[in-house]
């Protein structure tokens, strides 16, 4: 694969050792930034290169350093969330697996931005393998200089450490990442404060997403206009897409934000497999509404997305094809909201549970004409009523799923799936 | 004071100060708002989300200034999702609805989720009736349920003697995890699994190894945590419910008893009442069972005259024969002897106005001043001893304001047995409220672990005098004590005091009291330091040092320590003393002591003695009487002849066991009141059956010498009289023309006479009484070296003791639960002590004191210093006075291995 930017070199041979990614250019930007230019400078370009975090939520990536409190003594942290937990989304461990230094590199340069000393890479649970490939590359790091007391001979301390999860969704959520990390049950935490003034040991802490952190050595090396190449006006950049189900080609795609759905699909994963149809994309990971086949012409930028009722996300893109049943693929998600519901607060507890119930009894045969509205009502309830977004992650797909493919729910009152030719068997309880 | 803001909430304004939360701004504005996970003693959660309500701000201009609607009005801008009232501080403007359709929705919605895994067995629920979940969901929940799937289910689960678990009915409001460990320090309830499996339990799920307080289950808003030994006992609406002072410590804590007919069902906290609302130890909320005991006396007993001896039992009298009986013997002795013949012990436990009576009838009916409460006493301590160590009368902070103070010594007791309420307030002021704690104990005890984050002096046993001298020493390096809040100087006697101190301090350089407590010399420096420079502190002292053998330097150690670094004379700090007894306070106000008076007034004083004389209509001794220690030896070497011992274990508890059985045997008359034939009853010529702290009321001072109102939940066991009763009936009996009608009659004379009661009332004594204190200082304060006795160097192992949080007393002898929790008293050693002895578990070891030895089962305990051994005080099944009487810097014994322990019996 290749792409503009992240994934330019990510296929040469040898990239994850330091020789390789040197000569690729890397850690030209360390060297040419640290003790070069303000932490403040940085925070600037950052700020004027549009860049908006990866991880899920968009937030502009320099306006969140900016929040950082400056002249405390406390200890300030930078955390990389590389929790990538989110279903259909698979970037980050590329990125990891193929060019670790990148991400070395770009918390060096964010260390910098916001004076921390310390950074920590929280990866998932199941990324043994990816620990093992990061500490290599940091150990690299370390005997080259480039991390350490001092960094690159400037005299800026940087240490970087990484910590494997325990295998739960909720810890990609930056808080309950943090309380994870602190040694603590994975919960989200209360906000205000905000991570930026009170995260990690109740110190000022950063957290950012592997693709958003691997942006920053271009960023940085090469200015803000420059970055501004890709993208458009709101969404500059690029993104990196994670695409899954029948497509010929699936895979992680990098392309300058404000593509098109279509284009990504029918160009560079070459179309639907096996001569199936698009039923449905959902393009953001699992939390976010599915688009029918109709708004395929839709750019995939932030904006574009929101306007017709969903959102980029983590540009996880996930395709459904005819064959494949809506209640059954709802069923499915919910099942993981209410295993991976940390079960903090009461609606996102309760009502993925009970969702999970009533969608097992549709796709069963047993559901009422009456369990389409009270799902409804139930994703109502829990929208914008949990303590996370985790609730409503579970609560929007019900949404969209039941704006767009109503039909499909209807028909499965009283009756069993008709669409749903390859899975029928699976009808274990949920966890 | 922070400013004050205006909210509206439902159309009412009301102003609070900024920062408020949404839920308690309601409260004020009287519109209710539910919550569940939210709990007054801990941080907002916003987890449950039944608080969920509408919130709206002025719209603001780009100046910053409130854009105003068609109606004049500020605009609102309401934030389009519904907010937790439980998390949201309000700001000036604010809008709140609790009542519109979007927060009407959320709640419902909320609530239908919470029924979702409930199972409503509300009838077989102990918290049906005074459960939050159904009470809301009888408010706000829908009459039929839309739920219609299998839910959720868990087995139940006995976490110990205390806790039982019904998880289904689990609403996963965190609220008993955090308790837990916020406040108790404990940390022993987990949330096991995630999502709709989580599940509340011990780590292991095994039973909790904890304080079994029992506030898991107070605090819990559902019927998820029950308290076992109340379990389908009651309905709660079958209870008579009383708000009383519990009787097992100083603390003072307010508890709700639920009674049954005659029976006390159960204890609970008061939400929002007293010093403790919700919260209570174990003993406060399960050690209730001797009120019911059958054991219990229930009418007096008369030993016939003749020589005590075999053949010569006590035997069942009538009340008024055993009056009878005592008042003659008593006017005999004295007339044949002198009231000086005839001595008054005990009372600790006593209410106020019985204390206040005890005294009088000593002092003005039979004219004797050898009156002391303080029976443990090993060496004699004036009655002003404590008040003066504590300030002389300066007001105390209250245990509130303790739980807010940057810094807090605690001297000597291990407060998880002696005082577990101050305990939980100090470890939620170090978790929420940023107290340091250093804590001087030769034994690591609870409060001074390493995750409370506070400093463990950990001083050598016997040498606390030294450590006292060295952090005063190290404290008045840092220069002269500390002005008063007024700015003005610390009283003139200090000022006096000060070079003597200063010269008698010079050798107690940081490095000598290192080399005598085995505390770092930067360690003593830097706590002096922490004490001076802390924007507040206190000093917290107790049983331990009451009771030593060199108490009276102690004492006074502890008050130039106070002077010296600002605790006896900066705002919000104080010195604390929290006795070992519900009444310990009482006792010494009420003039339990043999040389003042009621209100600490000198005996010695002619003028300030007057006024009592005359209420009294009698003449007063001026000369002091005996203190505790005192009589005992003369009662032992029997020139004291008549004793009376109210409610007090004296064979178990004097100072020497030796000494106190050649007493009691010796003396011709002893006259025990109590609730149960005791050891020292046993020993008596003449037993009055007295009634419990629940069949009587009156008023209790607790540690902060703050006046609480004791009320009555029972009436009196049949046959039993309040020590109120039997001190009037005697006193009659001898003459006096006493006439009290109730115990506030007696209250009454105590506000007329007592100086730092005038002017009260019980009226204002609830709902929260006022902390006591008489400014100026009454009582002259005094900067003076303490006697620097230094540990006589010995044989054997330092005796170590004190109160455990599972026996306190001979009461909780006879409380299943409490004995049974308490296990087997084991002498306990350090592993290196162990070693050395040879000890394997299962041994028994053999002790030897001076006045005599014991055999104990072993156990280790990392907590216990090598060179010394461990045996808890007031436990069943020790008498530790048979080791003899400590002296000088503590008592010394010699251990041994004795083979197998013998059960015990536990
Ligand atoms: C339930 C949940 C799961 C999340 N999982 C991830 C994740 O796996 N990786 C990630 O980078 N961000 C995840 N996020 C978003 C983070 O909370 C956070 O916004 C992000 O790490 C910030 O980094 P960014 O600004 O660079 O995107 C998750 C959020 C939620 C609510
Ligand atoms: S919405 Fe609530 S239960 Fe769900 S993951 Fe977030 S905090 Fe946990
Ligand atoms: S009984 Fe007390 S100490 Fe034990 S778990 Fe409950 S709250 Fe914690
Ligand atoms: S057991 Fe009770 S207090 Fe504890 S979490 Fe469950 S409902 Fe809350
Ligand atoms: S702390 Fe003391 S007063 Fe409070 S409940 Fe326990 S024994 Fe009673
Ligand atoms: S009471 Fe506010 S969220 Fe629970």
């Amino acid at each position: 694969m290749t792409g503009p930017l992240l994934f330019k070199d990510i296929d040469t041979p040898g990239l994850a050792g330091l020789d390789t990614y040197r000569r690729v250019g890397g850690y030209a930007t360390v060297l040419a930034v640290l003790g070069r230019q303000t932490p403040d400078q940085c925070i600037e370009i950052v700020k004027a290169s549009g860049l908006r975090g990866r991880g899920g939520a968009g937030f502009p990536t320099g306006l969140k350093w900016s929040f950082v409190p400056k002249g405390t003594e406390r200890p300030k942290y930078l955390v990389c969330n590389a929790d990538e937990s989110e279903p259909g989304t698979f970037k980050d461990r590329e990125l990891i697996e193929k060019n670790p230094h990148s991400l070395i590199e770009g918390m060096i340069l964010a260390g910098w931005a916001i004076q921390s000393n310390a950074g920590y890479v929280y990866l998932r649970g199941e990324f043994g393998w990816l620990q093992k490939i990061l500490d290599q590359a940091i150990a690299e790091a370390y005997a080259a200089g480039l991390l350490g007391r001092d960094v690159a001979g400037t005299g800026f301390r940087f240490d970087l450490h990484t910590h494997l999860g325990a295998g739960a969704y909720i810890c990609g959520e930056e808080t309950a990442l943090l309380s994870s990390l602190e040694g603590y049950r994975g919960q989200p935490r209360l906000k205000p404060p905000f991570p930026a003034v009170e995260g990690l040991y109740r110190c000022p802490t950063i957290v950012n997403n592997v693709e958003t952190l691997v942006n920053i050595p271009h960023i940085l090396g090469q200015g803000a206009a420059w970055y501004r190449q890709w993208g458009t006006e709101k969404s500059a950049g690029t993104k990196v897409f994670s695409v899954s189900g029948p497509v010929k080609r699936p895979g992680n795609y990098e392309l300058p934000l404000g593509v098109p759905l279509r284009v990504l699909l029918e160009e560079h994963c070459g179309g639907m497999r096996d001569g199936l149809k698009l039923k449905a994309v959902i393009p953001g990971g699992s939390s976010v509404p599915p688009l029918p086949a109709s708004l395929l012409d839709t750019p995939l930028d932030f904006e574009s997305m929101n306007a017709v009722g969903t959102f980029l996300g983590s540009g996880g893109v996930i395709v459904i094809d005819e064959q494949t049943c809506m209640v059954d693929s709802l069923w499915n998600l919910m099942r993981f909201y209410a295993h991976e519901s940390c079960g903090k607060c009461t609606p996102c507890r309760e009502g993925t549970y009970w969702m999970t119930g009533i969608l097992e009894r549709l796709e069963r045969g047993q559901g009422r004409a009456s369990d389409i509205d009270l799902l409804a009502d139930l994703a109502d309830n829990i929208l914008g009523r949990s303590f996370c977004p985790l609730g409503d992650a579970a609560a929007m797909p019900v949404q969209g799923f039941l704006k767009h493919f109503r039909a499909e729910f209807e028909h499965h009152v009283g009756q069993r799936c008709l669409a749903n030719r390859r899975r029928d068997s699976r009808m274990g309880v949920p966890a | 004071m922070s400013a004050k803001v205006r909210v509206t909430i439902n159309g009412r304004t009301v102003e609070v100060p900024a920062g408020t939360l949404v839920t308690d701004a309601a409260r004020a504005a009287e519109v209710h708002i539910p919550v569940f996970c939210s709990h007054a003693k801990l941080p907002p959660l916003g987890a449950c989300r039944i608080c969920l309500v509408e919130i709206g701000l002025p719209r603001k201009d780009r100046d910053g200034k409130p854009v105003l609607g068609a109606d004049g009005g500020p605009e609102i801008a309401w934030n389009p999702k519904p907010q937790t009232g439980c998390t949201t501080p309000v700001s000036e403007g604010m809008v709140v609805a609790t009542d519109s359709p979007v927060a009407v929705k959320a709640r419902k919605g909320t609530m239908e989720f919470l029924l979702v895994n409930h199972p409503l067995d509300c009838p077989v629920c102990d918290e049906g009736g005074e459960c939050q979940l159904q009470d809301l969901a009888f408010a706000f929940g829908a009459d039929f349920s839309r739920m219609s799937d299998a839910k959720r289910t868990f087995v139940s689960e006995n976490l110990g003697p205390v806790v039982k678990k019904e998880a289904n009915r689990c609403i996963v409001c965190m609220r008993c995890v955090r308790y837990c460990d916020e406040i108790m320090g404990e940390d022993a309830l987990t949330p096991h699994r995630r999502g709709v499996r989580t599940e509340i339990s011990s780590f292991d799920r095994q039973p909790l190894d904890c304080e079994q307080c029992g506030n898991c289950v107070e605090v819990c808003p559902v019927g998820a945590l029950t308290a076992l030994p109340y379990r389908f006992k009651a309905r709660p609406w079958d209870l008579r419910q009383h708000i009383t002072i519990c009787p097992w410590c100083s603390n003072g804590c307010s508890v709700r008893l639920g009674v049954r007919g005659t029976e006390i069902l159960r204890a609970r906290g008061t939400e929002r009442r007293g010093v403790n609302q919700e919260y209570l130890c174990v003993r406060g909320r399960f050690g209730y069972g001797f009120v019911n005991d059958a054991a219990r006396l229930t009418g007096a007993l008369v030993r016939p005259p003749g020589a005590a001896g075999a053949g010569n039992a006590l035997e069942p009298a009538s009340f008024e024969e055993a009056v009878a009986h005592a008042a003659a013997r008593l006017r005999e002795i004295a007339a044949r002897d002198g009231a000086d013949a005839i001595a008054f012990l005990g009372g600790e436990k006593l209410g106020l106005e019985e204390q206040y009576l005890f005294q009088k009838l000593a002092r003005a009916v039979l004219g004797t001043n050898h009156v002391d409460s303080r029976t443990r006493l090993v060496a004699p301590l004036p009655g002003t001893a404590f008040l003066k160590a504590t300030g002389g009368g300066r007001p105390s902070i209250s245990l509130d304001e303790l739980g807010r103070t940057k810094e807090v010594l605690v001297l000597g007791d291990d407060l998880q047995g002696e005082s577990p309420f101050l305990q939980a307030v100090l470890l939620r002021g170090q978790h929420q409220q940023g107290v340091h704690l250093t804590v001087a104990h030769p034994r690591r005890v609870k409060l001074a672990r390493a995750r409370f984050g506070g400093v463990w002096l950990g001083l050598a046993p016997g040498s606390e005098l030294a450590l006292l001298n060295g952090l005063t020493r190290a404290a008045l390096d840092l220069g002269d004590p500390l002005p008063a809040p007024s700015g003005g100087p610390p009283p003139a006697e200090v000022a006096a005091g000060l070079p003597a101190l200063r010269t008698a301090l010079a050798a107690w350089t940081p490095e000598r009291a290192a080399q005598a407590t085995g505390v770092p010399a930067a360690a003593i420096v830097a706590a002096a330091r922490r004490l001076r420079e802390a924007p507040s502190r206190a000093i917290v002292f107790g049983r331990a040092y009451a009771e030593h053998a060199q108490a009276a330097a102690l004492l006074q150690a502890v008050e130039n320590l106070g002077w010296a670094t600002g605790a006896l004379t900066a705002g919000r700090s104080c010195v604390l003393y929290a006795g070992p007894h519900s009444g310990t306070q009482g006792a010494l106000d009420m003039g339990l002591a043999p040389d003042v008076l009621p209100g600490y007034v000198p005996l010695a004083d002619a003028a300030a003695r007057a006024p009592f004389e005359k209420q009294w209509n009698a003449k007063l001794g001026a000369a002091p009487g005996l203190t505790a220690p005192e009589i005992l030896a003369a009662a032992a070497a029997g020139r004291v002849k008549a004793l009376w011992i109210v409610g007090d274990e004296w064979v178990r508890s004097a100072p020497d066991r030796a000494l106190v059985e050649q007493a009691l045997a010796r003396a011709e008359l002893v006259i025990v009141s109590d609730l149960f034939l005791t050891e020292t009853a046993r020993r008596a010529h003449v037993v009055f059956p007295a009634v419990s702290f629940a069949e009587k009321e009156g008023v209790l001072v607790d540690c902060e010498r703050r006046l609480q109102r004791t009320a009555r939940a029972l009436a009196p066991r049949r046959g039993a009289k309040s020590d109120g009763e039997i001190f009037q009936a005697v006193a009659r009996a001898l003459g006096a023309a006493w006439s009290y009608r109730t115990n506030e009659d007696v209250f009454r004379e105590i506000a007329r006479l007592v100086p730092g009661y005038e002017g009260l009332s019980w009226a204002t004594l609830l709902p929260l009484g006022p902390q006591w204190a008489s400014e100026p200082a009454r009582v002259a304060a005094s900067l003076r070296p303490a006697a620097d006795e230094r540990p006589a160097a010995g044989e054997g192992l330092w005796l170590l003791s004190g109160g455990v949080l599972f026996q306190q007393g001979s009461l909780g002898h006879r409380i299943e639960l409490l004995t049974r929790l308490a296990g087997a008293a084991c002498a306990r050693f350090h592993p290196d002590e162990w070693k050395r002895l040879g000890l394997t578990a299962g041994d028994a070891v053999l002790l030897e004191g001076p006045g005599g030895s014991l055999t104990l089962p072993v156990a280790v305990d990392e907590s216990v210093p090598p060179g010394a051994v461990f045996v808890p005080y007031a436990h069943r099944d020790v008498e530790l006075n048979r080791l003899g009487s400590p002296g000088g810097a503590g008592l010394r014994v010699k251990a041994s291995k004795a083979g197998i322990a013998q059960r015990t019996g536990v």
